[in-house]
């Protein structure tokens, strides 16, 4: 690229960084003390949309210096290496890495996934990254002294037994969460990479003229595509199956495991734990169902008659089924009706039944009879 | 051979600029938007019982059906997604076709809810609010139509009170959750639900956020907001994509007993298909279903597979079945300009012959 085009950029960027200053500000406070601060609704949706959008951006800057454009007969994919995998770049000058990643375990990767899972502002995924990050500082005295007077293997004893028992539990339960994170973050890593080879074979099928990108939104959109692909391959596999149930699993656990020393502290300085608040609600829920029942409300249970009732209801309806298959398999096959609605509908009527069904008679419907 | 990247550099400089020029232009143009409204067509409420509402929607004529449609939406998300704008009603459209449409709003469950069954919600609060409609029009049965989890609920529902169903419509359901497409039920195959629900209580509406976000999350948590940014000098099209995110986000925590059952008996046992679904001390036996049923899903859905929604047709009891494909998503079944064209008519024709 010229060495004008390079100062163009160099410009472009000053700007392009003010602009993403005023996008945060905006975000942060009302542009004047006179004028409205941007409603709640839009700063919900902004503060969604920033990660992905700065992300994205940056990524538009790195491919405008990356050589990616005019690239004749050269090396197209070393250039798409670089730009989507940032090979020998920094974490920070990656397209898709940014804020959101620093303490995670997509630190210092250049992991296009890793925004669309971390950059995401979400309470309830990244609070319990945050609560750990707390806890762990809050315990770290407590926890050091016990590591280093009794380490994790060794048998509690003495006043505070329980207490130490308990640390060493949450010891242990954190260390099987972090491996287990580890294990569905690499099949996340894995996810990516399969996407980029994805990619590279997408662009493999486009040399023709006219099947060419020609530019880079058409290029985002189609890795998007890769990527998704390689993700739900991947997020489909028994591998992954178990490594999703393992990680939410451990962290269940230690997320447990801290309620109870959060409980055992409350009890201590008088104030009423959640497991007392869920006990009291259990029983007014059993309350209300008995008090319903009693006042011959619809009960929430069946009497003894009434599930009776029902099951012979069911043997009934099963033994009918049984003998209508048997029927139709003697006298007549079931007759299967296809509508469209669209582009398929099915209309299943066995012979008894009145033959009125049809589908709306609208645009874009199709019949076809099977 | 050619090199299939042919990126002008010039005009990748205006790409990038563009895009820098749009989002500084945004900023102006999102100022001073105000949450958008949903459709809000007029109603009454007919049925109050804790957190629940059931809404009896007001149309512009008289109703010409005989008898009234109750719309039984998912826990998850709201029910507003049938009334999401003025444009794009479901259940606008089912009015000006002539149904009589009333719908339950489930609430939003907090701590106190915490112990709320299946049993509490469909032969509880399911069914007073059923009794509710059917005392309003002095009828014995009344239409069902169940959305999503709804539909699922709708269907243990009529099994369990054959006799309050005359007809019933499902949309996007899941009946089989082992088909081998559905991402969703593949995750939670080994989750260990009673210790999820035993120290969450109630799941966060966040979580379930995160966890719809991640069956596609480059297209959802990215794409989707870069695309955005095409529409930011449009105000009409940012107050319906804000609309959308609305109702995307703005969603309840589910009770946590419902939810153990929900996951361990539909999504691990599938047991709605093996038939040894048992709510409160009621078997569920689709087989007992033998009221016409209309079932609907979309062939683009990534949440409710088609495959585990076609499964009804092997396991309900009726004669008088009819199964509709939708070409489109989950969502746009509701919301596409091609769901306002076909879905509503279809209910309402099916409907009518089985008035």
């Amino acid at each position: 690229m010229s060495d004008h085009a390079n100062d163009v950029m160099k410009q472009y960027q000053a700007w392009a960084q003010q602009s993403w200053d005023a996008w945060m500000q905006s975000l942060q406070r009302p542009a004047s003390p006179f004028a409205p601060a941007a409603p709640a609704s839009s700063d919900d949706v902004l503060s969604r949309a920033m990660g992905g959008l700065k992300s994205y951006a940056d990524w538009l800057q790195a491919a405008a210096t990356s050589g990616i454009a005019g690239q004749g007969q050269g090396d197209w994919q070393q250039a798409l290496q670089q730009l989507f995998l940032g090979m020998g770049q920094p974490a920070a000058a990656s397209p898709f890495m940014g804020a959101p990643f620093a303490g995670t375990p997509f630190a210092g990767m250049n992991q296009p996934f890793a925004q669309a899972f971390a950059g995401i502002d979400n309470a309830a995924a990244h609070g319990f990254a945050q609560q750990w990050q707390s806890w762990l500082q809050a315990m770290q005295p407590r926890t050091g002294e016990w590591n280093a007077g009794f380490g994790g293997d060794s048998p509690a004893f003495g006043y505070t037994r329980e207490r130490q028992m308990q640390q060493q539990a949450l010891l242990e339960a954190m260390r099987e969460y972090t491996d287990a994170s580890n294990r569905y973050n690499t099949l996340i890593l894995r996810a990516n990479a399969d996407g980029f080879e994805r990619l590279r074979e997408k662009l493999a099928e486009r040399t023709d003229p006219g099947r060419q990108i020609d530019s880079l939104k058409a290029l985002y959109d189609l890795w998007v595509d890769a990527a998704e692909e390689a993700y739900a391959q991947i997020a489909l596999s028994d591998e992954f199956r178990d490594a999703y149930g393992a990680m939410v699993n451990r962290q269940m656990h230690v997320r447990q495991l801290q309620q109870r020393q959060t409980e055992a502290w409350c009890r201590e300085l008088g104030m009423p734990t959640r497991s007392e608040v869920d006990s009291l609600g259990k029983r007014v829920q059993e309350l209300r169902r008995e008090l319903r029942a009693a006042a011959g409300g619809a009960p929430s249970r069946a009497s003894a008659p009434d599930a009776e009732l029902d099951a012979l209801r069911s043997e009934v309806a099963a033994l009918k089924r049984k003998l209508s298959g048997r029927a139709e398999a003697a006298h007549a096959p079931k007759k299967v009706v296809s509508e469209s609605l669209g582009a398929e509908a099915e209309n299943k009527r066995k012979p008894a039944a009145r033959r009125t069904a049809k589908a709306a008679p609208t645009r874009g419907t199709q019949r076809t009879r099977k | 051979m050619f090199t299939p990247l042919r990126i002008d550099p010039a005009k990748l400089l205006g790409e990038v600029s563009a895009f820098q020029r749009k989002l500084a232009a945004g900023m102006e143009s999102l100022r001073g938007m105000h949450e958008p409204e949903y459709a809000n067509t007029p109603r009454e409420a007919v049925y109050r019982e804790d957190k629940l509402t059931v809404w009896h929607i007001k149309g512009n004529g008289k109703p010409t059906s005989k008898t009234p449609l109750l719309i039984v939406y998912a826990l998850v998300n709201t029910v507003w997604m049938t009334d999401l704008q003025a444009d794009r009603s479901l259940v606008r459209n089912l009015l000006e076709q002539g149904e009589d449409v009333y719908l339950i709003d489930w609430g939003y469950p907090d701590g106190a809810d915490r112990w709320l069954t299946l049993d509490d919600y469909l032969n509880g609060y399911l069914d007073r609010c059923v009794d509710a409609v059917r005392q309003r029009h002095g009828l014995d049965a009344i239409n069902l139509l169940g959305i999503c989890q709804g539909g699922a609920f709708s269907l243990c529902y009529t099994a369990m009170h054959p006799d309050k169903v005359k007809n019933l419509v499902t949309m996007v359901t899941p009946v089989d959750y082992h088909t081998p497409d559905n991402m969703l039920s593949h995750w939670v195959q080994n989750l260990d639900v009673d210790l999820f629900v035993d120290t969450l209580g109630n799941i966060p509406a966040e979580l379930m956020n995160y966890v719809y976000l991640t069956l596609k999350p480059v297209r959802l948590n990215q794409q989707k907001y870069v695309s955005m940014v095409d529409l930011l000098d449009n105000r009409k099209e940012m107050e319906n994509f804000l609309r959308m995110e609305r109702w995307i986000f703005d969603s309840p925590d589910q009770a946590g007993e419902a939810f153990r059952a929900f996951i361990k008996d539909f999504y691990q046992g599938n047991k709605l298909v093996k038939g040894t679904l048992t709510i409160g001390d009621k078997p569920v036996d689709l087989g007992m279903v033998t009221q016409p049923v209309l079932n609907i899903f979309a062939e683009q859905d990534h949440l409710v597979p088609p495959d585990a929604s076609r499964a009804l047709g092997k396991h309900v009891g009726t004669t008088d079945y009819t199964q509709l494909a939708f070409k489109g998503g989950h969502i746009g079944i509701y919301v596409s300009g091609r769901a306002q064209r076909e879905v509503p008519p279809a209910i309402h024709q099916w409907l009518r012959s089985r008035d």
